[in-house]
């Protein structure tokens, strides 16, 4: 059964190679290797700058990469066409992003929409996915972005995401904006949807205890280059000196 | 800036309020203002008559030309803003003291210059020679293929065709309302109306069919425009003359002298061919001025 | 009235006499600026989406077009008066020339409505697959209306102005009335040409301050 994805040497290199040009050619990501299987979540781990939110961002190819390979459900992402690509993955991040002149109705349907569902089916799985991310379907559905606090919208932001059911989902920091109180409460009730929707998911973050809590999986980052993979429990016992950092910082 | 800089900056702004008080209270009594219309020909009188009185008498002369229409130049006058300008007979006796028309030059002449110091205050010097009347003007090939002379041959014409106007001629009581009631013109739709410098690119760009220009104008045996006899005797006599304030002249009674040299020099071709210089070969008015009255006058 | 010269009549009255070539100088009037806006419209909201995807040409289109906007008005429709097809004296010259007017405005408030859109927001919608198009149309142009709107406005009420000067190349409109009334100092006859040509510009003014509100989005 062919994984949600598997990424190969993967790299990007800033454009340039002369002394004036900015970037110099250096690599944001180097050599990153991985799989993420159905129902896991690999947690990308690191601190500012180290490249996890690059490497995210190669995989839907908002970021184009200069080498190795992406490979989502078996297909190579580089072969497909860009926003089919996209639509087949889920993506969240930090600012959620929400279109402030769609109601949370239009915001969750947006990629049924594109992708031309029929409007019942769209209302129906709507109604659904709202109750998933713990929102009341009829107090919700035709109120507007402004009106909802930060971690109503990050609902809405999760839940548009899974709309079009995606098999792999791509998270950005998705609770890094939001209070302490709130952040924890979405942190517990993601934990208990992760199981039940068996997608893949890679789950950027530079908090050490949202990515035990949250992954399967823990990839730690350190200049472009994946220094650690491995589980929770191994992470937590290894003696590679940025994953003890972490983990002293923990 | 502190303090002292402050006191710095009104210093300075006094003093140029001074000097600017000081440069408006030196316009002295001792100086003519010449005042001109808004086309070629007026600016070119103007400066002629200019150059003349600085020539001939020791008053600085101060040149305010292109002001704009008859009316604008008459109230100019009258409210002493100038001392003085070249008007033409006939518009001051129709326009000015609308008058109806009349085709006597003498009369025309007598009657303006009575009317003039009676109602205004205003002398006038004796014409330079020339008659400027208005000129209906159309193109030559249009004037051959419809077999036009005379404006009452338009009358044929008026229906099918565009009529172009500068906006005094509009206006004017011995302007185109008079003409196409006198003349019966009809035309499809009423005059375009635009700058009168325009109106001969107008019409030789096919963009209107008739209009009325100068008669001096050095522009129409250039663009080969045909003007139309003015059969009915429409137009009065528009003869040239200077225009100047009494108080002026009884202040500085040597322009007079000036004046009377420019009598009856200049005549209806010589005029043409000095408009043809300016508007044509785009010479300089100035130097324009100056080599005729080095070559005309004593 | 100390220094107003006029025929003595009021300009009412000179409306009642002459409403037909009043309501026609006015109907010419809103020609010039309707065509000359919609032309601005036309060409400038595409050229503004444009330059937000193309952030190289930004400083050279809109420093042509704020060239445009220096030149006074006059001298502008002077240098077009000699030139070939879009030149020559009457109303094609004039609304080449608003056309011209217009699009400074135009294109840069529609530049600023779609760039001005939250990044965030971008990113959210390109990441879930819309395609170029579907952005521009679902999300970047309906928030950004209400600027491109107000841009809209401002080339409105100068068009609106600037149109009254198109009467000294014979393109019609309420300009005429303010030349004739020049040419021999009739003060009727100027306002008579200018108070329709301000209320014409206010209205402008109002209606599209109304549609801009409707239109402007608080918050992201």
């Amino acid at each position: 059964m062919t994984k949600p994805l598997e990424v190969e040497g993967l790299g990007y290199q800033l454009p340039g190679t002369g002394k004036r040009e900015t970037g110099n050619g250096r690599f944001l990501v180097r050599d990153v290797s991985f799989t993420v299987g159905a129902g896991e979540t690999l947690v990308l781990l690191g601190r500012s700058g180290s490249g996890k939110t690059t490497t995210l961002k190669l995989i839907n190819r908002l970021l184009e990469p200069t080498s190795g390979e992406v490979r989502v459900a078996g297909e190579r992402a580089a072969d497909l066409a860009v926003t089919r690509l996209r639509r087949r993955i889920g993506y969240v991040i930090q600012e959620v992003g929400l279109f402030p002149h769609f109601t949370v109705e239009r915001n969750v349907g947006l990629v049924p929409q594109l992708e031309g569902w029929p409007p019942a089916r769209i209302a129906a799985r709507v109604r659904e996915l709202l109750a998933m991310v713990g929102l009341d379907a009829d107090t919700f559905v035709s109120r507007y972005p402004h009106e909802l606090s930060g971690g109503q919208r990050q609902r809405v932001g999760v839940a548009r995401a899974l709309a079009a059911d995606p098999l792999l989902l791509l998270l950005d920091e998705p609770f890094g904006a939001l209070d302490p109180i709130t952040r924890v409460e979405l942190q517990l009730e993601f934990a208990a949807l992760e199981g039940r929707l068996g997608k893949g998911m890679v789950f950027v973050t530079h908090d050490v205890r949202e990515g035990l809590l949250l992954g399967s999986h823990i990839g730690l980052m350190l200049q472009g280059r994946l220094v650690f993979l491995g589980t929770p429990d191994e992470f937590r016992h290894s003696d590679h000196p940025e994953c003890r950092a972490f983990m002293a910082a923990a | 800036m502190g303090g002292r800089g402050r006191w710095r900056a009104v210093q300075g702004g006094l003093c140029a309020l001074a000097m600017v008080a000081s440069l408006a209270a030196c316009r002295s009594r001792d100086r003519i203002v010449v005042g001109s219309k808004n086309f070629t020909e007026s600016d070119l009188l103007g400066e002629i008559v200019a150059q003349q009185i600085e020539r001939r008498t020791a008053l600085p002369v101060e040149r305010r030309f292109h002001l704009g229409g008859t009316f604008v130049c008459h109230q100019a006058i009258t409210s002493g803003q100038i001392d003085l300008y070249v008007e033409y007979t006939g518009t001051a006796y129709t326009a000015v003291l609308k008058h109806p028309p009349v085709a006597d030059r003498d009369s025309v002449y007598r009657a303006v210059a009575r009317d003039y110091a009676q109602r205004f205050g205003l002398a006038w010097g004796e014409p330079f020679g020339f008659s400027n009347t208005f000129a209906i003007t159309v193109r030559r090939r249009d004037a051959t293929r419809y077999g036009l002379r005379r404006i009452s041959d338009l009358a044929r014409v008026a229906p099918r065709w565009k009529a172009g106007f500068g906006y005094e001629f509009l206006e004017r009581a011995d302007g185109f309302r008079g003409l196409a009631s006198v003349y019966g013109l009809r035309f499809a739709a009423p005059p375009t109306a635009m700058d009168l410098g325009l109106t001969y690119r107008a019409l030789a760009e096919g963009k209107v069919d008739v209009i009325a220009g100068n008669s001096t104008d050095g522009q129409i045996q250039a663009l080969d425009l045909v003007v139309l006899e003015d059969d009915r005797h429409y137009f009065p006599p528009y003869e040239a003359a200077p225009v100047i304030r009494q108080t002026a002249l009884a202040r500085h009674p040597e322009i007079a002298a000036a004046f009377a040299q420019l009598a009856g020099r200049i005549s209806d071709a010589e005029m043409r061919r000095l408009n043809a210089l300016a508007d044509v070969e785009h010479r300089d008015i100035a130097a324009i001025a100056r080599d005729w009255l080095r070559t005309s006058l004593p | 009235m100390q220094g107003f010269h006029g025929s003595g009549m009021s300009v009412w009255g000179f409306y009642a006499r002459n409403a037909q070539e009043v309501l026609g100088l006015v109907g010419q009037h809103l020609y010039l600026v309707a065509i000359s806006t919609g032309a601005a419209i036309v060409i400038g909201v595409p050229l503004g989406i444009l330059l937000t995807r193309r952030p190289a040409w930004r400083g050279p289109v809109l420093g042509v077009a704020n060239v445009f906007q220096t030149v006074p008005s006059l001298a502008l429709f002077g240098f077009l008066i000699p030139l070939p097809f879009i030149g020559g004296i009457g109303a094609t010259t004039a609304i080449v020339a608003l056309v011209l007017y217009a699009l400074l405005p135009i294109v840069r408030n529609t530049y600023e409505g779609v760039a001005g859109v939250d990044p965030a927001v971008r990113e959210a919608g390109r990441g879930m697959g819309m395609t170029d198009w579907q952005l521009l149309t679902q999300v970047e142009l309906p928030l950004g209306f209400g600027v491109i709107l107000a841009g809209v406005r401002v080339a409105t009420v100068v068009s609106v102005g600037t149109a009254t000067i198109a009467a000294a190349i014979g393109a019609g409109g309420l300009g005429v009335y303010i030349f004739r009334g020049v040419a021999v100092v009739d003060d009727t006859l100027i306002l008579a040409g200018a108070l329709p040509a301000a209320l014409m510009a206010l209205a402008a003014d109002g209606l599209l301050g109304v549609a801009e509100r409707r239109f402007a989005w608080r918050g992201k």
